[in-house]
């Protein structure tokens, strides 16, 4: 079988060494000189910034990206990091970091409820797992079950962090379903390397198996004939396949095959693909000489004005920074009405950082954001249309087509896993 | 250098920049260090830099 996989992000080079290690003939063409998309390093001033993700891994080496890494024959060592802690101010009342803070453990939230609501969430946390919530929004969820706005502020947080969206955006089921992922395969991980340590070793087993990555390379259409995908143009060279892999989501896939799916029957697909709303957010960077989080894993902070939470790679990966240096970085959720306003986004953003590490010394390296045609997520989690398209044998993988419950690579990987059987079977 | 609306600010030409030319904020700038040398524009996720002629 001749496969083309369009883009070399994580889910078109996951799919790349899925497809050749099965013996296929595959060729990845990649627009860019660099591979890895949104999932690779980033020199800069002696740092190894990143071109989108924060060099983690949300289930760490147990979860479903390491279990692919892993079934390829990927050598990547990833070294679990799943310290979470919170910033909370420390006078009860106070609504930000101004007057002093203390960082509480992740599973000591709901420390801060009344002792009636302490009792309610220990009697939730054992009956939605087998009665799962549905039907509304995290917020709306919320709501209904208590009147605690700490709730609302720490729910914020954690899906600002982890999905770039604010909790009356995410569906309830989404959020039970991570949840779930997070007792089967535990919190976040650091792959040594950063993300580009994924990438490399992906791009190892494409090359063992016969792939071939074609940089600087742009698809300009996907052949269709007789219904069904045939391969890809590239300038007025014609690449036949049985099957094609689009990493580019399902908008910007659409548009290379537009032709093929003028019909009636593609026009229920099409309107659907109208309502994605690519998820935003702000990146800020920073360079200390000290550390600034102080743990390998993750600092949420519910009180900041913009701030979701911040991580520090360089206490599992030293050499992601130069000898004595530690890499911060902050993410920020951008709302929709506020991608237009990007730079008081920034502002707001840099405010908290400095509220959050007061007395520390700390140089902004690089502030990077992320919308519309290069954004957090191509599709919302929990709102994308899946993997497979109207035309047999073109599929969407990537950030566009997760899959549920799957954390930002995380579901990549499961999107990736879930399309891989229905080929593979 | 001229960087069009495109630009969602992701800071890729900076770290390509040889010259350390290229500020960002939400959208990349190009500073008078800029030697329209053309490498940033390879690197664009979003085809937002053209070379002025």
């Amino acid at each position: 079988m001749k496969a083309v996989v369009i883009g070399a992000g994580l889910g078109g080079l996951l799919s790349a060494a899925r497809l050749s290690k099965a013996g296929c003939q595959v060729d990845i063409f990649e627009r860019l000189p660099i591979t890895g998309g949104r999932f690779t390093n980033l020199s800069y001033k002696g740092f190894q910034l990143s071109s989108g993700a924060f060099h983690i891994l949300p289930h760490g080496p147990a979860g479903p990206l390491a279990q692919f890494l892993n079934e390829v024959g990927a050598d990547v060592k990833i070294v679990r990091s799943d310290i979470i802690t919170v910033r909370v101010p420390l006078k009860k009342g106070s609504q930000d970091y101004e007057k002093g803070f203390k960082d509480i453990p992740f599973n000591d939230f709901s420390t801060l409820l009344s002792h009636k609501d302490r009792l309610k969430i220990a009697f939730l946390i054992v009956s939605t797992r087998k009665n799962r919530p549905s039907g509304s929004t995290l917020q709306t969820w919320i709501r209904s079950q208590f009147k605690d706005e700490w709730l609302v502020r720490f729910a914020d947080a954690f899906c600002g962090w982890a999905l770039s969206l604010k909790s009356d955006e995410v569906p309830v089921e989404e959020i039970f379903e991570i949840i779930e992922n997070m007792y089967r395969f535990g919190g976040p991980g650091v792959p040594i390397g950063g993300c580009k340590g994924v990438i490399d070793a992906l791009e190892s087993v494409i090359a063992e198996n016969g792939g071939k990555i074609h940089t600087e390379t742009e698809v300009s259409k996907i052949l269709v004939e007789n219904g069904k995908a045939a391969g890809v143009l590239v300038g007025a060279e014609a690449h036949k396949a049985n099957l094609v892999i689009s990493n580019l989501g399902h908008a910007a896939t659409a548009c290379l095959c537009a032709e093929a799916l003028s019909g009636e029957k593609d026009s229920g697909y099409l309107r659907r693909l109208e309502t994605l709303k690519p998820s935003a957010g702000i990146k800020i960077c920073l360079a200390a000489d000290e550390p600034l989080v102080g743990h390998s894993g993750i600092l949420l902070t519910p009180y900041a004005k913009r701030v979701n939470g911040i991580n520090e790679v360089t206490q599992v990966d030293p050499r992601l920074a130069p000898p004595g240096k530690h890499l911060t970085m902050s993410h920020q959720y951008v709302a929709p009405d506020n991608v237009k306003n990007l730079e008081s986004e920034i502002e707001l953003g840099l405010q908290d950082l400095k509220e959050i590490f007061p007395d520390k010394k700390y140089e902004t390296l690089l502030i990077q954001s992320y919308h519309d045609s290069w954004p957090v997520n191509r599709a919302a989690s929990g709102m994308d249309p899946g993997n497979e398209t109207p035309i047999p044998g073109l599929y969407v993988v990537g950030d566009g087509a997760k899959g549920k419950g799957g954390i930002e690579v995380e579901g990549v990987a499961l999107g990736v896993a879930a399309t891989m059987k229905k080929i593979l079977g | 250098m001229k960087i069009n609306d495109n630009c969602v600010g992701c800071g890729q030409c900076a770290s390509f920049c040889k010259k350390g030319a290229i500020e960002v904020k939400g959208k990349a700038l190009a500073t008078d260090a800029c030697v329209d040398c053309g490498v940033c524009v390879l690197y664009c996720p979003v085809k937002a830099i053209e070379v002025l002629a």
